[in-house]
């Protein structure tokens, strides 16, 4: 247990030292959230705005949700260059075992993410509303699995490659297709509205009522908003996104300090 | 005449230089599919009627503004790599004045943002289809204007700032708000029900002109901010380009001085 505490400590500093790259993402955050939320209030038509209460406190959630992925992702960069520099050798060399480094970078990854989420997470409570206490527990262990599984993605990535290039391109598919193919921006119901018109192909329909991102955002919506309806789909989901990528992740990069 | 050919082999470089971010262009082109085809198609049905017939075409316009906007910007990072890996030093040591050198990369930095962002507008064009092949031309030659301006704003700043960490999070901030207290993604009437203050700021804001005048020319001329148009946008587009040319090709030559980037 030390020593994965060791191993949180370390990706922790490290975390702090991309103050500048952390303010970029707060920034464009607040931008989303303060600006582009707020401009959509006026335009979201009036049979949805009635489903969404209003399109900046439908967003907010979204918003923490993308914060939390695009931090607890940084991770798989810090390990991707760590691959290219070889610097697990030096890993290896640490009094630590194999399982227990893959263990601490995993937790480091999704309590980083955590922590960059909770002032965006608080300013959603602040605008929308605080949760019972047993929501609030439900809404933080969820985005810990949702943040411990996108850690686990990241890190799966990032040692399947030495390129950074290859990398930061997976990143994007991965950010992209997640993102947008979800909950995040619009209500589920409106996917699932356009697959039934044949505008949106039914895999894609299926890919965001099974995304871990639509998952936890509706999550918090529902219990902030009481819309969509708490479902234990959402937890499943989660769960067994955060479990595959974790699971991944750990075999994958002990499988590297192994190499 | 001479001149002329210096500025050229500084563009030359810059468009091979471009060519090797292979990987950058695919995961931009990755960016324009899926803006276009989750965010717009499903966004389109969520606005009110009287945006929602034209929200889609309305968007991809403004996608395509935005991709010209950060494959402007790139040229940024590409002189922050250099001072790093010491290529400025024999950049300086061409037969080339400091002046031919900014000139050709703002002008290179705007031409291959085009030839990035040409396959995705003869997309968009493809999607939206054209009503009047004069005005677009009239639009896609002023929008070389925005290119060049953005990248002599880019130039400045990265020449300004002796960080490459200040300069991406100021390259962040600087885009994230710039795009959007712009016309990209919504049009202005509803940006100042939202907010008088932002939508005073989309007035001024060179996104905006760039936006305007690109819908403008494919035909799209519900809800264009701008009066009388072409000319208020191009006005506009032709201050921002003249400014950062100007202000970034100076800039760049004092910095240049005496190892003023270190």
């Amino acid at each position: 247990m030390k020593a994965i505490l060791h191993i949180v400590e370390h990706d922790f500093r490290n975390f702090f030292r991309y103050k500048w790259w952390l303010a970029g993402l707060i920034s464009m955050n607040l931008a989303d959230l303060f600006i582009m939320a707020l401009v959509y209030n006026q335009m979201v038509h009036p049979d949805i705005a009635k489903e969404i209460i209003s399109y900046f406190s439908f967003f907010a959630p979204g918003v923490t949700v993308i914060g939390l992925f695009a931090s607890a992702y940084m991770i798989g960069r810090e390990i991707n260059m760590e691959v290219r520099r070889e610097i697990h050798h030096y890993m290896l060399s640490l009094p630590i075992t194999r399982l227990e480094l893959a263990i601490g970078r995993l937790l480091a990854g999704g309590l980083r993410g955590m922590m960059y989420m909770s002032p965006l997470l608080l300013t959603t409570f602040l605008f929308l509303g605080f949760p019972s206490l047993s929501q609030l527990l439900a809404i933080l262990g969820a985005l810990f699995l949702l943040a411990t599984g996108i850690a686990g993605l990241s890190i799966a990535t990032a040692v399947s490659t030495k390129s950074l290039e290859k990398f930061v391109t997976a990143r994007g598919l991965v950010y992209y297709v997640l993102f947008f193919c979800s909950s995040i921006f619009y209500p589920l119901s409106l996917i699932r509205t356009l697959g039934q018109e044949g505008i949106m192909p039914q895999p894609i329909v299926t890919l965001a009522e099974l995304n871990p991102l639509s998952s936890g955002t509706d999550l918090i919506r529902s219990f902030l908003m009481g819309n969509p309806p708490f479902s234990f789909d959402m937890i499943r989901n989660l769960v067994v996104f955060s479990v595959i990528f974790a699971t991944t992740a750990m075999f994958a990069y002990m499988k590297l300090l192994e190499r | 005449m001479k001149t002329l050919r210096k500025i050229l082999l500084v563009v030359e470089r810059d468009l091979r230089m471009f060519l090797q971010y292979k990987f950058l262009i695919i995961l931009r082109a990755i960016w324009f599919v899926a803006q276009i085809a989750f965010f717009g198609l499903i966004a389109s049905r969520m606005v009110v009627p009287d945006l929602a017939d034209i929200y889609f075409e309305y968007y991809i316009a403004g996608v395509v503004i935005m991709m010209l906007y950060s494959a402007s910007v790139f040229i940024g990072y590409d002189i922050f790599e250099e001072a790093e890996h010491g290529v400025f030093e024999y950049l300086l040591s061409l037969p080339v004045s400091r002046r031919e050198l900014v000139f050709g990369r703002s002008i290179g930095g705007g031409i291959r943002s085009f030839i990035f962002v040409g396959p995705l507008i003869a997309v968009s064009l493809f999607v939206i289809g054209l009503a009047n092949p004069l005005n677009f031309l009239i639009a896609f030659a002023a929008l070389f204007l925005f290119a060049f301006g953005v990248s002599g704003m880019s130039i400045t700043i990265a020449v300004g700032l002796k960080s490459s960490d200040r300069f991406d999070i100021l390259m962040g901030a600087l885009n994230a708000f710039i795009i959007r207290l712009s016309t990209t993604m919504y049009p202005q009437a509803f940006i100042q029900e939202a907010s008088p203050a932002y939508a005073a700021l989309t007035n001024f804001n060179p996104v905006t002109f760039a936006s305007d005048l690109f819908r403008w020319g494919v035909g799209i001329e519900r809800y264009l901010t701008l009066d009388p148009m072409p000319v208020a946008a191009i006005v506009g587009l032709v201050v921002f380009f003249s400014a950062f040319t100007f202000i970034g090709v100076t800039f760049y030559e004092r910095r240049l001085e005496g190892g003023g980037w270190k």
